[in-house]
C-alpha cells in the first residue's frame, strides 16, 4: 500500500504546489518537498528485509482487463534499488533547486513539472504491468519535453526540447510495438508472469522483432549510438533538472528497462549483439566527444552518455556477468554525477557563464564546492575507496573476457579520468579568465566572449551557503558507500541481482588483471591530462552528425506541409471532385463485378393499368429532372423539379401508398416554394450573371462530371438492381406489423401505427432532426449581434447597420392604430382569400391528427399543412404584417413544446413500469369514432415540432433585416 | 415493375450528382434534391410486396390479395421529412453565404485558398 503512496503522493504535491508556491518562499517549497522525499526513501527502505525474505511483492488492481491494463506493482530487488536511487537523488534536487530558483512563482512551476516527473519516474519502476510501464514511459518523455523548455522564450531551449521528444518518442512507439508483441506472445502483460515466460519468448518466432523494437525504445530513452545526439541540446533545460532528469533518473530508466528485461530476452546472441555493439560505441564516442566541449553542462552530458553505453554493454554481456557491474554502476554514477551537475549549476549561477575557457580560480570563492567537486572527480575516474571505483572496477573485471571489449572499455576510462580531471582543475584552480597562453583554440576570442551571458565574476551573486549542502551529501554518500560496501551496498546488489555477489574494495585475492588495469588507466588519464595544451586544439573531420540529419529530416516534413497547404484551390468544388472520385474508386469493386451481385429476373412486365401508369410518371419524373438540369433560368428548373417531385408522389399513390403519397405532395410543394423565395432573395444581377455564365462551364469541366456522374449511376442502378432482385418476400416483420396494428394499437392505418408507435423512437428523432436544421436556419440567417451586423471572416469590411436591433423591435412591439402596411400585390382577391386559408389549414390540420389512424395523414402531415398556410402568409403579406397577426407563433417556441411533448410523452409510461413509448389506449372517450389514445398525444407534439421547424425556416429567410438593399 | 424503379433510382442519382457539381450553388442544392427523391424511390422499389391494396386493416379491405408494405412507407415519410430539412438548411446557407460574399458562383467562394 505505502508503494502506491509513493507513487500517487508526488502527483498530489503537484497540484497542490500550484497553489501554495505563493505563500512560500522558493526554498522553503525546496524543503518541503525535499523532505517529501526524504520521507518516501526511509519508507523505501525500511522495505528491503522485507523483500528479501519474502522476494517479490506483488499487487494488482484490474483497469482495463479487455487489454490487459492493470494498475499493479511489482517490486523486487532491481525497482527497490531504482526506487531508492530516484527517491534519494529527488530529495537533494528539490533541496538544492529551491536555491537555484529565485522566484518563487516560477519555482512552484517547475516544482510541479518536477514533482509529476518524480511521480510517473517512480511508477514506471515500480509497475508491474507492461502498459502503466508504457504510460510511464511516455509521460516522462512529455514531461521532460516540458522541462527542457522550462525557459519558453528560448529558441534553443524550444528546438532542443521538440528534438528529445520525438526522438523519444519514436522510440516509445518502437517500444509500444514491441511490448505489445511480447504480451501477445505470452498472453500477459503483468511482470509477474512474465519473468517466468523466458524460454517461450526466446523461442518465439517474432523474438527477432520485438527485441529490437524494446532494445530501440530503450536506446531512444539512454542516449545510444546512434540515438544519442539529443541529449547534448536537451541541456537548454534548468540546471536542477539536468541533474535529475538527464543524468540520474530519466536516461536510467533505459537501462531499468533492458535490466528488467534481461531475465526474459537476454542471453541470446542478438540480445548482446545489439546491446555491447552500441553500448561499446556509445562509451568511446562519448568519451572522447566530452573532451572537445567547451560547456561545463555539454561535457557532463557527453560523459553521462559514455556511462550509459557502459552500463548498457554491461548488460549485454551473456550469462548475467555484467548485471552486478551495472547496477554498482547506475549507483556511483547517480551519486556523481549528480553532483557534478549540481555544482555546475552554482558556478553558473554564480558567474554566469559555463564556458571552460573562461573559469578558474574559483577555489577561493568557492570553497565548499570545490571540496564537494573533487570528491565527486574523484568517484568519477574511479579512485578508492570511492564508490567509483567500485563500480569501475567491477565493469573492468566484467569485461575482461573479450580483448576488443576490454580495450574500448580502458580507453574509456583514460578518457574519463581526464575529464574528472579538466572538470575539477580548470574550473576551481588556476587562475580565471583567459585560457593558459600556450593554448589555442580555434574558436576562443578574447573579444568576443563564447556563450550564453558572459560577464565578470559577479561576487555579489555568489550561491547561498546552503545550496552546497545537497551535492555534499550525495558526495559524502559516494565516500561512505565506498567505505561502507559490505554492510551498505552489497544487500541492495545482491536483492537487485538476485544471487550472491561479494563485492570488495581491495581483492582478496591479492592483485588481479582488473586491478591493474584500473590502475593504469587512472595513471595514463593524468599523463594525458597533463598534456592537455597539445591535444585541446586538435579539430575533427566534418562528419555528418545526428543533429544535422534530424534538422534535415524536419526540414523536409515542413516542406511537404507547406507543399500539401499551397496545393488546396479553395474551391469547393474540386473538393467534391476528389471526393467524389475516391468514392468511385472505392466503387469500382461494384462496378467491375456486375456478375457478382446477383442480379437475376431482369424483366420489366407491367401487369396492369397501375404499372403503365407507374411506368408513365416515372418518365415524366426522369423527363422533369432532365429538364431542370437542361433549363438555364432558375425559377424554370424550380418549377421542373416540383413536377418531377409530384410525379413521385403520383407513383407512392399507385403503389398504393396513400400516406407517403400526401407527405411528398405537401413537402415538394413546400420545397418549391422554399426555392421560389430563396431566388427572390437572392440578388438579380447575381443570377442573371449566373445564368449566363455558369450553366457553360469548360468542356473539360464537363466530361469530368459526366464522367463521374455516369460512374455513380451506374453504380447505384446496379446496387439498386442487385437490392430489388434479392429482397425477401414475404417479409415476416411485415407481416407481423399488418397482423397486430389492429389489435395492439387500435388503428386502422399500419403505416400510422408504425410511426407512432412500432418504431416511435426513430420518429422521434426524426423531428429532433428536423428542429435542429429549422433552428439551425434560424441562427443563421435572422439574429443578427445588437448592434452590430453579422461578420462572418475577420477580413470582412464592416457594414454600418441601417436598422439598429433596438429600433426594429420597437417597430414589432407596437400596435399601429391602423392597418399601415403597403400591400405587395395589387390583388386585393389573393389577400382576402388567403387571410381564411391559415385557420383552414390548422382545421384539416386538426383532422389529420385526429383520424390519424384511420386514414392517409398523421402529425406530420398536419405540421406541413398549417407550414403551408403560413408561408402562404408570408409570400403574401410579407414579414412584418404576418408577425403582427399571428404574434404568438413563436417558432423555437413551438418547436420545443413540441419536442418536449413527444418526449413527455415517452418517457411518462417508465414511471409506471412499462416501456419506453408504451401505447396507453384511452377508453371510454370515443367520439365521432375518433379512438383517443397516448399516441395521440405524441402526434400533436410531432405536428408543433413540424409546424414551428417550418414556421422558423419561413421567418429567417423572409426577415426583413436579411434583405440588403440591392 | 421494381426493375424500372431500380433503373431510374440509378438514372436519377447520376442526374442528382451531375447536379451537384454545377458552379451556380442554387442548382448544386436542387441536385441534392434530386439525390433525395432518387433514393426515395429505391426504398419503394425495395418494399417487400408487390401490394395490390394500400395497407389499411378495415374488413372491407382485408382478403387475400397483397397489401402494400407498410414498413417501408414509414421508412419513406421519415426521409422525405428529414430530407426536406437538410434540404432547407442547405437552402439557408446557400442564402446567407449569397448575401455575405454576393455570388452564387461557388468558384468565388475560395477563402479556404491555401
Amino acid at each position: 500500500m505505502d508503494f502506491f503512496v509513493v507513487i500517487a503522493a508526488p502527483f498530489v504535491m503537484a497540484l497542490c504546489i500550484m497553489f501554495i508556491r505563493a505563500h512560500l518562499r522558493s526554498e522553503q517549497q525546496g524543503w518541503l518537498l525535499s523532505a517529501l522525499f526524504a520521507v518516501s526513501f526511509v519508507g523505501l527502505l525500511t522495505r528491503l528485509p522485507d523483500l528479501q525474505q519474502n522476494g517479490a511483492f506483488v499487487v494488482s488492481f484490474d483497469w482495463m482487463p479487455q487489454i490487459g491494463l492493470a494498475l499493479s506493482l511489482y517490486v523486487d530487488g532491481l525497482a527497490l534499488l531504482f526506487g531508492l536511487v530516484v527517491t534519494g537523488i529527488a530529495s537533494v534536487v528539490f533541496f538544492y533547486a529551491g536555491y537555484y530558483l529565485d522566484e518563487k512563482q516560477t519555482a512552484g512551476r517547475f516544482f510541479a513539472l518536477l514533482l509529476a516527473f518524480t511521480g510517473s519516474m517512480m511508477l514506471l519502476i515500480l509497475s508491474g504491468n507492461l502498459l502503466t510501464l508504457f504510460i510511464a514511459w511516455e509521460l516522462t518523455s512529455i514531461i521532460s519535453f516540458l522541462l527542457i523548455s522550462f525557459k519558453g522564450t528560448d529558441a534553443k531551449a524550444r528546438r532542443g526540447a521538440s528534438q528529445a521528444l520525438v526522438i523519444t518518442g519514436g522510440g516509445g512507439l518502437a517500444l509500444l510495438i514491441g511490448l505489445l508483441m511480447v504480451g501477445h506472445t505470452t498472453g500477459s502483460m503483468e511482470f509477474s508472469t512474465l519473468l517466468t515466460s523466458g524460454d517461450l519468448l526466446r523461442e518465439s518466432p517474432l523474438y527477432t522483432a520485438f527485441t529490437f523494437l524494446i532494445v530501440l525504445g530503450c536506446f531512444a530513452k539512454s542516449a545510444q549510438f546512434p540515438l544519442h545526439f539529443w541529449l547534448p541540446d536537451a541541456m537548454s533545460a534548468p540546471t536542477p533538472a539536468s541533474a535529475f532528469l538527464h543524468s540520474a533518473t530519466m536516461v536510467k530508466a533505459g537501462i531499468y528497462l533492458l535490466a528488467r528485461f534481461y531475465p526474459i530476452l537476454g542471453d541470446t546472441e542478438l540480445w548482446t549483439l545489439l546491446l555491447s555493439g552500441a553500448g561499446l560505441t556509445t562509451m568511446l564516442l562519448g568519451a572522447v566527444l566530452a573532451l572537445r566541449q567547451r560547456d561545463l553542462k555539454g561535457m557532463l552530458a557527453y560523459s553521462t552518455i559514455s556511462q550509459l553505453g557502459g552500463l548498457v554493454a554491461l548488460i549485454g554481456l551473456p550469462h548475467a556477468e555484467g548485471l552486478k557491474a551495472a547496477m554498482i554502476g547506475v549507483l556511483a554514477h547517480a551519486l556523481y554525477k549528480c553532483t557534478l551537475f549540481l555544482v555546475v549549476g552554482a558556478v553558473d549561477h554564480a558567474t554566469g557563464t559555463r564556458i571552460i575557457h573562461e573559469l578558474g580560480g574559483l577555489h577561493r570563492s568557492m570553497r565548499g564546492f570545490a571540496i564537494v567537486t573533487a570528491m565527486a572527480g574523484l568517484s568519477m575516474a574511479g579512485v578508492p575507496p570511492l564508490l567509483g571505483f567500485l563500480g569501475k572496477e567491477t565493469l573492468l573485471e566484467a569485461f575482461i573476457t573479450q580483448p576488443i571489449v576490454i580495450v574500448t572499455a580502458v580507453i574509456s576510462a583514460i578518457l574519463t579520468v581526464t575529464l574528472a580531471l579538466r572538470l575539477f582543475v580548470d574550473v576551481f584552480l588556476g587562475e580565471r579568465g583567459s585560457p593558459p597562453p600556450e593554448i589555442e583554440h580555434p574558436d576562443y576570442d578574447p573579444q568576443h566572449p563564447l556563450g550564453d551571458d558572459a560577464e565578470d565574476y559577479n561576487y555579489d551573486h555568489m550561491p547561498p551557503r546552503l545550496m552546497v549542502a545537497g551535492p555534499a551529501v550525495l558526495a559524502t554518500l559516494s565516500l561512505i558507500l565506498g567505505l561502507g560496501i559490505k554492510p551498505l551496498v552489497e544487500p541492495l546488489v545482491e536483492l537487485a541481482v538476485q544471487k550472491d555477489v561479494s563485492l570488495y574494495l581491495f581483492p582478496p585475492a591479492g592483485i588481479n588483471l582488473a586491478f591493474l588495469l584500473s590502475m593504469t588507466a587512472l595513471t595514463l588519464g593524468a599523463l594525458l591530462f597533463a598534456v592537455r595544451r597539445y591535444w585541446l586544439a586538435w579539430s575533427f573531420p566534418q562528419v555528418v552528425t545526428g543533429p544535422q540529419i534530424y534538422a534535415q529530416a524536419i526540414a523536409r516534413v515542413e516542406q511537404l506541409a507547406d507543399y500539401l497547404l499551397k496545393s488546396q484551390g479553395g474551391k469547393i468544388r474540386y473538393y467534391l471532385v476528389a471526393i467524389l472520385a475516391s468514392v468511385i474508386f472505392l466503387l469500382l469493386g461494384v462496378i467491375t463485378n456486375v456478375d457478382q451481385m446477383g442480379i437475376r429476373n431482369l424483366s420489366i412486365n407491367i401487369a396492369n393499368v397501375a404499372d403503365g401508369l407507374k411506368a408513365i410518371l416515372l418518365m415524366l419524373a426522369l423527363g422533369t429532372t432532365l429538364a431542370s438540369i437542361l433549363f438555364e433560368r432558375h425559377l424554370i428548373a424550380a418549377l421542373s423539379l416540383g413536377i418531377a417531385g409530384y410525379a413521385i408522389g403520383g407513383i407512392f399513390l399507385l403503389e398504393p401508398a396513400p400516406d407517403v403519397a400526401l407527405v411528398q405532395f405537401l413537402v415538394e410543394t413546400l420545397a418549391t416554394v422554399l426555392i421560389i423565395v430563396i431566388l427572390a432573395r437572392t440578388s438579380e444581377e447575381e443570377r442573371r450573371k449566373a445564368m449566363s455564365r455558369l450553366w457553360g462551364q469548360t468542356n473539360s469541366g464537363l466530361v469530368r462530371d459526366l464522367a463521374i456522374s455516369t460512374a455513380f449511376g451506374a453504380a447505384v442502378m446496379i446496387f439498386a438492381l442487385a437490392a430489388v432482385s434479392n429482397r425477401p418476400t414475404p417479409n415476416p416483420v411485415v407481416a407481423w406489423h399488418i397482423e397486430n396494428a389492429l389489435p395492439l394499437l387500435g388503428v386502422n392505418d399500419v403505416a400510422a401505427g408504425i410511426i407512432t408507435d412500432f418504431r416511435g423512437t426513430d420518429t422521434l428523432i426524426e423531428i429532433t432532426v428536423f428542429g435542429m436544421a429549422a433552428l439551425g436556419i434560424l441562427t443563421l440567417l435572422a439574429r443578427p449581434n445588437p448592434g452590430k451586423t453579422m461578420r462572418l471572416f475577420p477580413w470582412q469590411a464592416e457594414v454600418p447597420d441601417p436598422n439598429p436591433v433596438k429600433e426594429a423591435l420597437q417597430q414589432d412591439a407596437e400596435e399601429p392604430e391602423t392597418l399601415t402596411y403597403r400591400p405587395r400585390f395589387n390583388d386585393s382577391i389573393l389577400e382576402v382569400m388567403a387571410v381564411p386559408l391559415l385557420p383552414i389549414s390548422m382545421m384539416i390540420a386538426l383532422a389529420h391528427l385526429l383520424y390519424a389512424g384511420a386514414g392517409p395523414g398523421d402529425g406530420f402531415t398536419a405540421g406541413v399543412i398549417c407550414g403551408l398556410g403560413i408561408t402562404l402568409w408570408y409570400v403574401v403579406f410579407g414579414y412584418e404584417e404576418t408577425k403582427r397577426r399571428v404574434r404568438w407563433l413563436h417558432p423555437p417556441l413551438f418547436i420545443g413544446a413540441g419536442m418536449l411533448i413527444a418526449f413527455v410523452n415517452a418517457i411518462v409510461p417508465l414511471f409506471f413500469g412499462r416501456e419506453f413509448l408504451a401505447f396507453t389506449p384511452f377508453t371510454g372517450i370515443s367520439v365521432a369514432n375518433i379512438k383517443l389514445a397516448s399516441s395521440l398525444i405524441f402526434e400533436v407534439g410531432i405536428c408543433l415540432a413540424v409546424f414551428g421547424g417550418i414556421s422558423a425556416i419561413l421567418e429567417a429567410i423572409n426577415h426583413p433585416r436579411e434583405v440588403d438593399p440591392l | 415493375m421494381n426493375v424500372l424503379f431500380a433503373i431510374a433510382t440509378g438514372l436519377m442519382f447520376g442526374m442528382g450528382i451531375f447536379q451537384i457539381l454545377r458552379r451556380d450553388l442554387i442548382k448544386a442544392a436542387m441536385g441534392f434534391y434530386i439525390l433525395f427523391t432518387a433514393i426515395n424511390l429505391l426504398f419503394l422499389a425495395v418494399g417487400a410486396y408487390d401490394g395490390v391494396i394500400p395497407a389499411y386493416t378495415y374488413a372491407s379491405v382485408r382478403d387475400s390479395r397483397q397489401v402494400s408494405d407498410p414498413l417501408v412507407q414509414a421508412l419513406i415519410l421519415t426521409a422525405i421529412v428529414i430530407s426536406f430539412g437538410s434540404y432547407a438548411l442547405l437552402l439557408g446557407l446557400i442564402a446567407i453565404s449569397s448575401r455575405r460574399f454576393k455570388t452564387i458562383d461557388s468558384d468565388e467562394l475560395d477563402h479556404l485558398k491555401g
